[in-house]
């Protein structure tokens, strides 16, 4: 779908119901990008071509994307594309300025891309987003010499709905993958941490002491001295399970979720709310079901 | 008796397997093995049953389940093992020649509820079982029982059962989200699955109690495999080496946690789930329609190229990370102190709390100083305790922004709030906040508990003039309004609700004010209110009662009050009261507490049960609760006691030698009062009326008349229908006439414990106590019975404990009043077969001794004396029946007691050893008890082989669930053995030697033996087995000469003297 709007000739692309205001920030910046593109008749060509399921693969490997859109050749053209990596020497910088503030580690750890992240990265000197659509590098295995392509203009609209199935995709292109990237940030916070924990230890022998006495606690399962647990269990149901209650109106784990943050087929366009909806419809005839079944428990 | 168990089969991921686990049952029973030496694979379980065996036990429970397959496991348990020394010395090349060499280590597998041996090691047992699917397990589970001790399914059944119970409230609470698997390596399939989300309070607290309650037996299984790398469902007899190498020695870690039993569940939710989810595809792109496909497939399995399937895998982990984090020891945890006097703002400081014990908790500054290491919070192991930690902060902020102030620096500790956030924490955000899983403490005062409510501080006492005991009665109180822990007036808690801000201090402390405390405060004020005695009594039963609505967070009871209340709510023992006059005999100080008990309900008119252990002398204490109403001159109408026909006997005769000043008669037989006139003539000159149950429902109209002083009913479950016609007769013969009526009411049974009996026996005690039958099913029978629901028992308990003393033989304090052996004699009447068949065996036999000679007669008295025995036991037994046929037990007064005595001592959970002097008495009584009882009763007797007695009897005492009956033949059981186990004696009919009886009562009571052991003697009242005894007792000096060793001296009775002895009194 293209909304063109305003004096600006603005694009957008309406993801989900709710429409672009739902979108995590990182999504809204990248379309930001987008937008600031010149060239808008090149990209609603690219925005139907995306729309019409010409873009058959995108995929995440390594540092790059690759993806597959079917042109007006028979094979479909093969469109890489790419960020410039950041060095292991900005990346000592990223993390160690990422550990200055406990909120970054702790909206990483928790799944969430922090919205002032940038302002970690500015201690290096680089950036995690493009800041301009120049910075996106791109290969196109079409005849077009014009760079970006419509091929590679597709596949920039598709990637900000990639970008909310996982975040951290951003970093992957920037060479960390999350895992390395909580691994290296755990470590540089400890890094960090022990110059603090030296310095108080000092002051505060006890502490140490305290830690010693904990190690020593380490105990066994209670059954290996005493065999007889093996067979035990004497506690009664548990008050909270003797009835057993639906949810309240709006208050499953489907509903905190909202829909799957997967990036959306545009053939399929209501794909994920169907999928939403069908769980959440199933989901109530089980956990009738489920209540039946336990309201006749040992009759 | 087999026993059930129930354990999990991982899923073994090969390419080829299926990749689903299994819920493996299999049973264990008793029997005779021998230790075995580790061979190159686990040995086989020498007490489990094998597949057929165990499917016939299945169906004859009738939970066999659905989806099974035989299958085969190895388990690791326990083991009694020992060092012996090999029996044959080889040569070391002969060792190396044998596949499996003699071991001098050897063992066994212990069984629940096993004592535990000195030396104990894991070993790994292979054991045959039935793997069932995991939707039909879910479905198999739900059928188990979720309460109460069933003597043949393992405790761990139960605990599956209510993991199972969990799973189903998940999925009723929709806190289930799909999930993708990645396979794990080249040619493994990747999988949808169905995954519980752990995030709420309730369900973490309930993962980590679920986790530290797992009994270990139910995890302890690898399946058995065959050497290919496929799940074996035979026992396979393939090349040693190949199979030593699929199913190694080794054992399970005995270990829980909560990952383990997370695993679980995610099973068991996943596999129902999978069941009952019906795929849609329609509007759907081929992503999510080959992952909606798999989610309602039977294996899962995603036929997806695997960058699609990574791809679904990620994005829906990032979704429901949205939701809940992962399953750790240890969470983030916020903890809110009241600002400073004289400042404003509040204090957050953030720290790090166990799962499984809140109370562990240590500041941010510790997590942050652990580094890399673990870190210890009490026994708890909290790995990456910074990460943890920051993960919560991160979730924090998502639900409660203004968190993030405090997240500026690298390690911070806390940070403050304003008043506007404090608020809104504690209002709002601290339930979200435990509902993603960050830990919130709040001051005690605000912390959202019934403290921090407004309510009442009370403080009581009697009235002067007032000796406690009429229920209404006012008492002298004063009472101040409390919240948070602080008492305030109601102009002060005007003046907090005008400062208009929904947290306030006062006295020191932060409370919060709900919109209509004032209202409420005013209204009770203004009501002016009393308290009576009654009130008193409620408030203090259980926490959290209301007045006029208004919570009451403390209750002082002056000095004089508190007694009555402790002593009501059996807080402390009874008071003692020692034997009234005229009470021949002695009470042991338990009994004089259990009068002082009767005597105290009975001034409050409050009926009272007597629910002690069989043997503790239930008759005694009664009768001398009659006395002291006598000697009190309080006995001044007649009481009323129901039994059951079979101890009418033992009654008047307790009372006979007890309380000899009591006048007692019996209602019964042919010759009872037949009408108002003649039963009120009879009753003029007596206290105490003796009538059976049958003649209650019989004679009601007629026994309605009297004004009863008292009803008493002994064998109370005999009301435990409330709708048999007995029980009505009963209910109704206890409700007050002209004047009150006393209540009171006997049985050994645990009463508490047998909710659909508690109703009856209530109504009959304390009618509206327990409220309409109707209500009380819905309130208290259904809930507790269906699901063993713990709090609707403890308020049930609260509710009667008042009126039920129950005491057991093996509390501390009774022991040390109990002599370690305690006889009881059992009087018992004869049936009307018995007496006619007695009466004409005498007759006709005496005529013959009286003419025979001298040396014939020796022979023929006793042959005499040992008919007249059997026709006391049986007619049957006399009559050489060889059959039990129906009627069989209304044949014989001595059996319809006897059953009714071991109905309570079984129900107790007791084992008792029987004693016959009659072989073939014990084959019909053993074939009697067996249909009876539904269970094996063992018979040691003559001609029982060595071999079987030695089996017999270390059944009886090894077997966990062995026999608790045992019944013995006096000469072949009465010597040599040792059964200790049993804490009951049981001598059917007599031997008229003591010192043989008292050998055969030694078999129970040894050295060794920490229970006390009741004796009971069976004694046909009128018959000659009374007259016997009379005889030996008052001779008892005498005796041990005349008698010698032998029934000998019996024969040398002259004709008269044996005339007397034999002759049937009428009675």
């Amino acid at each position: 779908m293209i909304n063109t709007s305003g004096s600006n000739n603005e694009i957008t692309t309406a993801l989900g119901k709710q429409g672009l205001s739902e979108q995590p920030w990182w999504v809204e910046q990248w379309m930001e990008l987008i937008n600031s593109y010149r060239f808008k008749k090149r990209l609603e060509r690219a925005w139907t071509y995306a729309r019409e399921g010409n873009v058959t693969s995108i995929r995440f490997e390594g540092r790059r994307v690759h993806a597959r859109v079917q042109g007006t050749d028979e094979d479909p053209y093969k469109v890489k594309l790419w960020l410039d990596v950041l060095n292991d020497e900005d990346w000592e910088y990223v993390l160690e300025a990422l550990t200055q503030k406990a909120k970054w580690s702790a909206q990483l750890l928790a799944g969430i891309m922090p919205s002032d992240i940038e302002r970690a990265f500015a201690a290096s000197g680089r950036r995690l987003f493009p800041f301009k659509l120049q910075e996106v590098k791109s290969e196109c295995s079409c005849p077009d010499k014009a760079n970006p392509c419509k091929h590679i203009s597709a596949i920039y609209f598709l990637m900000g709905d990639r970008f909310s199935e996982d975040p951290f995709v951003l970093f992957q292109l920037r060479g960390r993958t999350r895992s390395k990237l909580l691994k290296d940030l755990a470590e540089q916070r400890r890094k960090v941490l022990s110059k603090i924990v030296k310095e108080k230890q000092e002051n505060n022998k006890e502490n140490n002491e305290q830690k010693k006495n904990y190690k020593s606690l380490i105990k066994s399962h209670p059954a290996v001295s005493d065999p007889s647990l093996w067979w035990k269990y004497s506690a009664n149901l548990n008050a909270e399970l003797v009835v057993i209650t639906p949810a309240m109106e709006g208050d499953t784990a489907l509903d905190s979720a909202g829909e799957i943050p997967l990036a959306e087929e545009p053939k399929f366009p209501d794909a994920r709310h169907i999928f939403w909806k069908h769980i959440e419809e199933q989901g109530q005839v089980l956990a009738q079901r489920a209540m039946l079944q336990a309201m006749s428990a040992g009759e | 008796m087999s026993l059930l168990h129930a354990t999990w089969l991982p899923a073994i991921r090969t390419p080829k397997s299926s990749g689903r686990p299994a819920l493996l049952v299999w049973a264990d029973t008793w029997r005779v093995a021998n230790p075995i030496g580790p061979g190159t694979t686990p040995p086989l379980h020498p007490f489990s049953l094998d597949h057929q065996k165990l499917r016939d036990l299945l169906i004859e429970k009738d939970l066999l389940p659905d989806g099974i397959i035989d299958a085969t496991a190895c388990l690791t348990l326990p083991s009694r093992t020992a060092q012996t020394k090999a029996k044959t010395k080889l040569s070391k090349k002969e060792l190396n020649n044998q596949e499996i060499s003699e071991f001098d280590w050897t063992g066994l597998p212990l069984q629940a509820g096993e004592p535990i041996p000195k030396t104990c090691e894991w070993w790994p047992w292979q054991v045959q079982g039935l793997a069932i699917e995991p939707a039909c397990a879910t479905t198999w589970l739900s059928k188990l029982p979720l309460s109460g001790n069933h003597s043949d399914l393992g405790e761990e059944l139960r605990w599956w059962s209510h993991l199972q119970r969990w799973a189903l409230s998940l999925i009723a609470r929709g806190r289930c989200l799909p999930q993708v698997e990645l396979s794990r390596g080249e040619g493994y399939p990747h999988r949808a699955r169905w995954v519980p989300l752990l995030n709420r309070e309730d369900d973490r607290r309930r993962l980590e109690e679920f986790s530290a309650q797992l009994p270990l037996v139910a995890t302890c299984a690898l399946p058995w495999r065959e050497p290919t790398g496929k799940r074996s469902n035979r026992v396979t007899r393939l090349r040693p080496e190949a199979m030593r190498a699929a199913n190694p020695i080794a054992s399970c870690r005995p270990r829980s946690g909560r990952i383990r039993v997370a695993t679980l569940l995610e099973d068991l939710v996943d596999a129902q789930l999978r069941k009952g989810f019906q795929p849609k595809t329609d509007g759907l792109d081929p992503l999510l329609s080959a992952w909606q496909m798999a989610l309602g497939s039977d294996t899962g399995v995603i036929t997806l190229p695997d960058e699609e399937a990574e791809r679904l895998a990620t994005a829906s982990n990032h979704w429901k990370e949205s939701v809940a984090g992962n399953v750790a020891a240890a969470r983030a945890c916020l903890e809110l102190f009241t600002p400073k006097e004289g400042e404003d703002l509040w204090e957050l400081r953030f720290s790090l709390q166990a799962e499984a014990d809140p109370t562990l908790k240590v500041p941010a500054s510790i997590a942050w100083a652990s580094g890399s290491e673990i870190l210890q919070l009490g026994e708890i192991r909290v790995e990456n305790p910074g990460e943890v930690l920051l993960e919560g902060m991160g979730r924090a902020l998502t639900v409660f922004e203004p968190i993030e102030r405090g997240l500026e620096s690298a390690t911070p500790e806390g940070m403050q709030l304003t008043p506007a956030e404090a608020f809104v924490l504690v209002r709002t955000a601290s339930r979200k906040l435990r509902d993603i899983g960050v830990g919130v403490e709040l001051p005690a005062s605000l912390s959202g508990g019934l403290a921090s409510r407004l309510g009442l501080s009370i403080k009581a006492e009697l009235l002067e003039t007032s000796r406690g005991f009429t229920l209404g009665e006012n008492l002298n109180w004063q009472w101040e309004l409390m919240i948070g822990g602080v008492t305030l007036t109601l102009r002060e808690l005007e003046h907090l609700a005008n400062k208009r801000s929904p947290l306030v201090r006062h006295k020191g402390a932060w409370i919060e004010l709900r919109p209509n405390d004032l209202k409420n405060a005013e209204k009770f004020c203004s009501s002016n209110p009393n308290i009576s005695l009654d009130d008193a009594l409620r408030l203090t039963a259980t926490e959290g009662n209301t007045l006029m609505r208004l919570p009451v967070h403390s209750f002082e009871a002056g000095p004089r009050l508190q007694g009555v209340l402790e002593q009501y709510h059996q807080q402390k023992a009874p008071d003692r009261l020692s034997a009234p006059e005229g009470f021949i005999g002695q009470l042991r100080p338990y009994q004089e507490r259990g009068l002082g008990w009767l005597a105290f309900l009975n001034r409050f008119n409050q009926g009272a049960c007597l629910a002690d252990d069989m043997g503790l002398g239930k008759t005694i204490q009664l009768l001398a609760f009659l006395q002291h109403l006598k000697a009190e001159q309080e006995l001044k109408r007649p009481v009323l006691l129901i039994a059951p026909t079979s101890v009418l006997t033992n009654w008047k005769r307790e009372a006979e030698s007890f309380t000899p000043y009591l006048k007692v008669l019996e209602h019964y037989g042919p010759k009872r009062a037949a009408n108002e006139e003649s039963l009120k003539n009879t009753l003029k000159t007596t206290d105490l009326l003796l009538t059976s149950y049958g003649l209650i429902q019989r004679d009601i109209d007629l026994l309605t008349i009297i004004d009863w002083q008292g009803i008493v009913i002994d064998e109370a479950q005999a009301i435990k229908n409330p709708n048999a016609k007995q029980s009505q007769a009963t209910r109704e013969i206890a409700r007050p006439g002209k004047t009150n009526r006393f209540r009171i009411a006997l049985t050994g049974t645990p009463v508490e414990n047998r909710v659909s009996e508690l109703w009856a026996l209530m109504d009959f005690l304390n009618p509206r106590v327990l409220g309409e039958e109707d209500f009380f099913k819905q309130r208290y029978q259904l809930p507790i019975e269906r699901y063993g629901d713990i709090s609707s028992f403890k308020d049930l308990k609260a509710c009667v404990s008042p009126f039920i003393l129950r005491r057991l033989k093996t509390d501390k304090a009774i022991i040390s009043d109990l002599p370690e052996k305690v006889e009881l004699i059992e009087w018992v009447g004869l049936s009307t077969e018995q007496k006619s068949l007695y009466s004409k065996t005498v007759d006709d036999t005496l005529d013959a001794i009286s003419k025979a000679s001298r040396g014939q007669r020796h022979g023929k008295i006793l042959g005499l004396l040992t008919k007249l025995k059997q026709i006391c036991n049986h007619p049957a037994l006399a009559l050489k029946e060889e059959f039990v046929e129906t009627n069989f037990k209304e044949r014989s007064g001595k059996l319809e007691r006897l059953e009714e005595i071991l109905e309570e001592v079984i129900s107790a959970g007791d084992r008792v050893l029987l004693f016959t002097q009659f072989a073939e008495w014990g084959h019909l009584l053993q074939a009697y008890l067996q249909k009876r009882w539904r269970c094996e009763v063992p018979f040691l007797h003559g001609s029982t082989s060595k071999a079987e007695r030695q089996l017999m009897v270390d059944r009886f005492q090894e077997d966990p669930r062995g026999p608790q009956i045992f019944l013995l033949s006096l000469k072949a059981g009465g010597v040599g053995l040792n059964l200790t186990r049993a804490s009951h004696v049981f001598h059917i009919d007599r031997w008229w030697n003591p010192a043989v009886e008292n050998q055969a009562t030694d078999r129970a009571y040894r050295i060794g033996q920490t229970n006390r052991v009741m004796v009971h003697k069976f004694i046909s009242s009128s018959s000659v087995e009374e007259k016997i005894d009379q005889m030996i007792r008052k001779k008892s000096k005498l005796a041990e000469d005349i008698i010698g060793s032998g029934e000998d001296w019996l024969g040398n009775l002259g004709v008269n003297q044996l005339r007397e002895l034999v002759t049937l009194e009428d009675t």
